[in-house]
């Protein structure tokens, strides 16, 4: 019924012994305490909020069970940048207001965090494309992939040169 | 919503351990492989596994191998065939759906292996498969390893010829002499969703680009996806620049599919749709054949 479990988080081991039901979302918000990480949908697994990343690809955490990722490496949006040195997507989503609530930026940042850098040149529909699997219900998608747009051709000339 | 309390969780890394560990924990025990499906099944609880046997560490189902026909294993994601451009030509089909499933972030964990065994009733890989016609390698402990086509180990809606005691390993597409082509397209009421009709075509040509054979697969009915035997036949003789020919061809499907009416379609629309995206799956196929070289 519960197992140990070890998963780091941002660089942070967090142990529990948890229901193996329990899923990784309950986990990253309940055991790690890290309430970035939202719940939408909570069941169909469509809305993105609580997207993070698993060994640096964005997956839905809703959609996974906790043992899963025991002893894996975990990225949540509070490690995304740092409050004294934000990620380029978050300062960009501020410049172009691009959210009001709040509730699904955490998971369109992380979604489009390893996005741009597999697709840094991506035009505005291959942007749209690549949020299907995250849903927002008050600002629209404009300013969102206005943002992403932006903050995807400041980083290509940095992923470029550490490329070569 | 929230899954019901689970007795057991394994994460065998072979083979064997996991055809040991279905066989050990038996009738209670599920598969999961990327569980984009089954991890919704399992928290609305249509599903409620005492035991939860995980594929993820299982490296011998995540290889890829394209020597000697194509080797899929059942965890290889789409994320992973999407991405392959050794898959063209003849099974660029198989790219074709797997860079439109769900989302990029279901696309990161869903499997085809999973796909196939979950059989969902209008999900994309079964009607694709079906089409490119690959066998199938099935594995138990008490019974070792079998080998099955994809017309008898897919069934009814959600149901297959895998046993409960048995995991789905590999799917094989064996090398074909010649040159042959396949495409799949879609139209779903959300971008990149469950398709409404989606079609997929298979063709192979002879040296002066006449179709020698075909395969014609519509997903989207509620039986399943079903593979149009008279509008395969239609397509043999056919140029692969015989528009006129080609619409005869997606017609007959269209007109001999059983199609009931329901909320994200009435039956005229999804004949409409048989149409017109049979139509560009089978131009495509039939480009795709004709620019590929011999012997893939």
């Amino acid at each position: 019924m519960k197992r140990d479990v070890t998963i780091t988080i941002n660089g942070v081991e967090h142990r529990g012994n948890i229901p193996i039901r329990m899923l990784l979302v309950d986990f990253i918000r309940d055991v790690a305490g890290l309430t970035g990480t939202h719940v939408g949908c909570t069941f169909e697994g469509q809305c993105g909020a609580c997207t993070i990343h698993l060994d640096g690809e964005a997956v839905k955490s809703c959609l996974l069970l906790a043992v899963q990722c025991d002893g894996k490496d975990l990225t949540t949006v509070e490690g995304l940048g740092r409050e004294d040195a934000l990620h380029v997507l978050q300062e960009e989503f501020h410049r172009h207001h691009a959210l009001q609530c709040g509730y699904c930026t955490s998971g369109m940042l992380m979604n489009a965090a390893e996005f741009i850098k597999e697709r840094p040149d991506a035009d505005d529909d291959e942007i749209r494309r690549a949020l299907v699997g995250n849903i927002c219900r008050c600002t629209g998608y404009t300013n969102i992939v206005k943002a992403i747009s932006a903050a995807a051709k400041r980083s290509a000339s940095v992923w470029r040169s550490a490329d070569t | 919503m929230y899954p019901s309390a689970i007795q057991n969780y394994e994460a065998p890394d072979s083979l064997d351990g996991a055809m040991a560990a279905i066989a050990k924990f038996g009738d209670d025990a599920h598969f999961i492989a990327g569980g984009q499906s089954l991890m919704q099944a399992i928290k609305s609880r249509i599903i409620q596994p005492q035991t939860l046997i995980d594929l993820q560490n299982v490296q011998e189902l995540r290889t890829l191998e394209t020597a000697q026909g194509v080797t899929i294993g059942a965890m290889v994601r789409y994320r992973d065939i999407a991405g392959n451009a050794g898959l063209d030509g003849r099974l660029g089909a198989l790219r074709d759906a797997a860079s439109h499933v769900g989302d990029r972030q279901v696309r990161n964990r869903g499997t085809i292996g999973g796909s196939l065994c979950w059989n969902f009733v209008s999900a994309c890989m079964p009607t694709v498969t079906l089409a490119l016609d690959p066998r199938l390698t099935l594995g138990s402990e008490s019974r070792g390893r079998r080998e099955v086509g994809i017309d008898d180990f897919l069934g009814e809606p959600m149901e297959t010829d895998r046993q409960e005691d048995e995991l789905l390993i590999s799917i094989f597409f064996p090398q074909l002499e010649g040159r042959h082509g396949s495409a799949y397209g879609k139209w779903s009421l959300l971008t990149d969703g469950l398709p409404v009709i989606g079609v997929c075509a298979s063709v192979s040509l002879d040296e002066g680009n006449i179709c020698k054979s075909a395969r014609i697969s519509v997903g989207g009915l509620e039986t399943g996806p079903v593979r149009f035997e008279r509008a395969e036949e239609a397509l043999v003789g056919v140029a692969y620049d015989d528009a006129k020919s080609h619409e005869g061809a997606i017609s007959i499907a269209a007109e001999e599919a059983e199609i009931l009416d329901d909320v994200t379609g009435d039956e005229e629309f999804r004949r409409q749709l048989i149409r017109s995206v049979g139509l560009k799956s089978i131009v495509t196929a039939f480009e795709r054949a004709a620019a590929a070289g011999g012997g893939q």
